[in-house]
């Protein structure tokens, strides 16, 4: 009874807080002037891989398909997730939600959008022969989506119904009380499917792409620029402020800042390692640095012979100071992190060490202790290796210091392309390796994939079979506090056998015109939808 | 003459042959798949991918199917840009590369050979320190220094050229990397020129011209300047297969969407597709562009006949 009554106020809670036909898009305040052109040119750090919301696995990719198309909900730019394609939605029953969508939703050619097209979005976004490589990701929230996508299932039985024409079902493996945020996902979301069909694999060119984001598709010319204007069918068309945006795909970071110089570009994706200091100071108004949900961490190869010892896994996280590294080192407002879970995401709270607050040199003393007890000695040799990057030899050569001064270890430092990096730690081929990993959805569980035993995103091998049942039983559970209870729980239990050296969370430091209105610094998933955007007069 | 440049023409296929079968097996001998991210797929959607473009056949059944598209003339579909095939992507960057660099190799062979020829004539005088300094500089900075500067003075300061990018072939966009390749050839080409000038007028057969008395210049343009132009003729070549097809760096610094961008992105995301259809491009580039450097020499020197 407990139980259900706690299920029914979530339900009730998620509901209220959506508000049934509110309009979510550009709030400009009082008194802010608009300029009288509404163009941005921002760069997207790099060009998309996919305009195919189905295939698109980059950020980039993600943020010009959340413009194009809209998934039955959106997260706006404070981060919060707002009604989308669907205008509102209920869970009824643990695993079951129900969302009715929008009369008015259009896709860009007038057709409008059904029920039809979910089901067909999100069955085609899982069919084996479409291949997303998100498809296991987003499919495990689906009932039967990730059997569907490795081809064990049909489509049909995958978790998402039409239950009339403007009313989805969903069904969950288990109790997701996080749903409405998932479904913000491009991927979930619904394909045109007469589109798709009229033009075949050319349907993301301009002039053929058929969407029902706030914008459309006008021009693509690849690694110069992408150009979408305001979608006049647009449910939301007259909330929508800028009219036209040209998307960069530049990747190196000094030719990113020259053009935001000259005045043709908007928005610095990132700036260059080492200059986040020198644009604070000289342009304080443009510089804008908030947190996401992003962890930079070092994986312990727990297969590895040395590695293998928790005791060194401990000394080694103990004796690198999280501070000089996010002050002096790497410089660029990322914050000290001594969990997987990053501080500020939903489900788990970031868990800590009680050491993370003892003086440096008890944590020497310990950390050399510990190291004698599993009988590595001062002067052994342990192999750090990450991909080759400015920003990475300078994080390797501070904890390779730590290591040799605190602890007498003598670490050697291999750099590789990215790409072997990633073969060697996905098959486990190293000791120590780099490693980072950016939130796909604001829940605990996207980070603890990344040390639960025998999932695709642990490259460390850990395994703690006592976390996993906790990590299971929150998942049951229907009632959110003692999910995050148990989560953080299994979190602060993995921690504790020490599979990674967590080190900092991401922030994004970049270049924003001032008068590039909407950027509130507030979403920490860094999705940033132009629809919330505009420019004031300047 | 003709007959053998049809030979030589003839000669691509074998070389093309070779080139594709040691790429193709460099590519797949290189550590990392196209399909491994920091998300690591799943086995099983990791087959589907692989089935969907053929990387689940054997080794020697995909190198046969590349060859067999090849020879229809599709280079194949690209992994890193999974909207475009690599013939679309070609078709896109050639143009802008072509434009770029045929222009850029022009200009510096012109103004190459003049200011050479300007120096080697007036060898020690201040006109020839000058050439010489020019060329010192082109040598001594990479492009990656040069770029960013040119940027800085008239994207930036003086505010008169855009600091990057590509617009549908808008002049003042190519100003800058047009010139930064150029004053980067400039400095090869004018100072082999100088050098291969100064050696011809040394030899005998001008000192005799001089001795006849014929006019100084109708002995350089008639007896001078074509033996002292196959130094230069040797240099361009190589010049012009780098400048047209894998202008690198300058691409990156100014942003463009050429084939220096394409070969970058290629090689290093293991678009094994992307890559083969750009070294089959370059391959055939080079033995055409080493066909009319040959047909050149002839042009050049009588000893020379094919």
């Amino acid at each position: 009874m407990k139980k259900n009554m706690s299920f029914s106020v979530l339900a009730a809670s998620v509901v209220l807080a959506m508000g049934a036909n509110a309009a979510f898009a550009a709030k400009v305040p009082a008194g802010v002037q608009l300029a009288a052109k509404q163009e941005l040119t921002r760069n997207n750090g790099s060009e998309p891989e996919s305009l195919d919301p189905a295939l698109a696995e980059s950020v980039g990719a993600n943020n010009i398909a959340r413009d194009l198309f809209e998934a039955l909900t959106a997260a706006d730019n404070d981060g919060r997730i707002v009604p989308g394609l669907a205008e509102s939605w209920k869970q009824t029953d643990p695993t079951t939600w129900v969302f009715t969508l929008r009369k008015n939703a259009k896709w860009s050619d007038g057709v409008q959008v059904t029920a039809d097209d979910v089901v067909y979005g999100i069955r085609r976004f899982l069919d084996p022969k479409t291949a997303s490589p998100y498809a296991s990701t987003y499919g495990a929230f689906l009932l039967n989506g990730v059997e569907a996508a490795e081809g064990k299932k049909a489509l049909t039985d995958i978790g998402i119904k039409a239950i009339n024409k403007l009313t989805v079902e969903v069904k969950t493996p288990y109790p997701v009380a996080f749903l409405p945020e998932v479904m913000s996902n491009n991927q979930l979301g619904p394909a045109p499917r007469h589109a798709i069909e009229k033009h075949g694999k050319d349907w993301t060119k301009p002039g053929k792409l058929v969407g029902n984001g706030a914008f459309v598709l006008k021009d693509w010319a690849v690694n110069s620029k992408i150009v979408i204007e305001k979608n006049p069918q647009y449910w939301d068309a007259k909330a929508v402020v800028l009219s036209k945006v040209t998307y960069l795909p530049i990747e190196d970071g000094f030719a990113d800042v020259k053009l935001y110089q000259s005045g043709e570009n908007d928005w610095v994706y990132q700036l260059p390692p080492g200059t986040y200091e020198k644009y604070k100071a000289e342009l304080p108004k443009d510089v804008r640095n908030s947190p996401m949900l992003g962890l930079r961490y070092y994986s312990l190869n727990a297969k590895d012979p040395v590695m293998k010892d928790k005791r060194v896994r401990q000394a080694l996280s103990m004796v690198i100071d999280r501070d000089i590294l996010a002050a002096k080192i790497t410089a660029d407002g990322q914050l000290p992190a001594y969990s997987v879970v990053v501080k500020g995401t939903a489900g788990a709270d970031a868990t800590t060490y009680d050491w993370a607050k003892w003086p440096m040199a008890q944590r020497v003393a310990e950390a050399k202790k510990l190291l004698a007890a599993a009988g590595l000695q001062a002067g052994s040799k342990i192999k750090f290796t990450y991909n080759t990057s400015e920003y990475h030899k300078k994080m390797a050569i501070f904890a390779a210091s730590e290591w040799k001064t605190k602890l007498g270890l003598n670490t050697e430092l291999e750099n590789m392309e990215f790409k072997v990096l990633l073969k060697k730690r996905h098959d486990g081929e190293y000791q120590i390796a780099r490693n980072g990993w950016v939130a796909d959805y604001n829940d605990a569980t996207t980070f603890l994939t990344l040390v639960q035993c025998g999932s695709d995103q642990n490259d460390n091998g850990n395994c703690n079979p006592k976390a996993e049942e906790l990590i299971k039983q929150g998942n049951q559970a229907k009632d959110a506090a003692k999910r995050k209870q148990l989560l953080t729980q299994a979190t602060k239990m993995i921690m504790d056998d020490y599979p990674i050296i967590p080190l900092l969370s991401y922030t994004t430091p970049r270049l924003v015109k001032p008068y590039v209105g909407g950027y509130t610094g507030k979403n920490s998933l860094d999705r940033y939808r132009n629809k919330d955007l505009y420019i004031i007069k300047h | 003459m003709w007959s053998y440049a049809f030979r030589r023409v003839l000669m691509t296929i074998p070389t093309l042959l070779l080139v594709i079968t040691v790429c193709y097996l460099m590519l797949h001998a290189t550590p990392g798949g196209p399909f491994d991210s920091e998300r690591k797929i799943s086995a099983a959607v990791m087959a589907n991918l692989q089935a969907k473009y053929h990387l689940d056949l054997p080794l020697w059944q995909q190198y046969l199917y590349y060859l067999k598209s090849l020879l229809q003339g599709d280079l194949g579909a690209s992994f890193r840009y999974a909207d475009w095939s690599v013939n679309d992507l070609v078709a896109n960057a050639l143009p802008i590369s072509a434009l770029i660099g045929g222009t850029a190799l022009l200009l510096s062979v012109v103004i190459g050979i003049v200011l050479g020829t300007i120096a080697a004539l007036r060898q020690n005088s201040l006109v020839d320190y000058f050439v010489m300094l020019i060329g010192n500089l082109g040598s001594a900075f990479p492009s990656f220094v040069i770029g960013p500067v040119l940027i800085l003075v008239f994207a930036i300061w003086l505010a008169w050229l855009p600091a990057g990018g590509w617009n549908d072939y808008k002049i003042h966009y190519m100003v800058l990397p047009i010139a930064l390749l150029t004053f980067i050839n400039v400095s090869t080409i004018g100072r082999v020129m100088r050098g291969s000038l100064i050696e011809v007028m040394n030899s005998n057969f001008i000192r005799t011209a001089k001795a006849k008395g014929l006019p100084m210049r109708t002995i350089v343009m008639r007896h001078a300047l074509k033996p002292a132009l196959m130094p230069v003729i040797s240099v361009v070549g190589p010049i012009a297969i780098s400048t047209i097809t894998g202008a690198v760096v300058t691409e990156s610094v100014f942003s463009l969407p050429g084939l220096g961008k394409l070969i970058i992105n290629g090689a290093s995301n293991r678009d094994y597709t992307l890559v083969l259809g750009l070294v089959v491009l370059v391959t055939v580039v080079a033995v055409l562009i080493n066909l009319l450097v040959d047909l050149c020499y002839a042009l050049l020197d009588p000893k020379i006949r094919y």
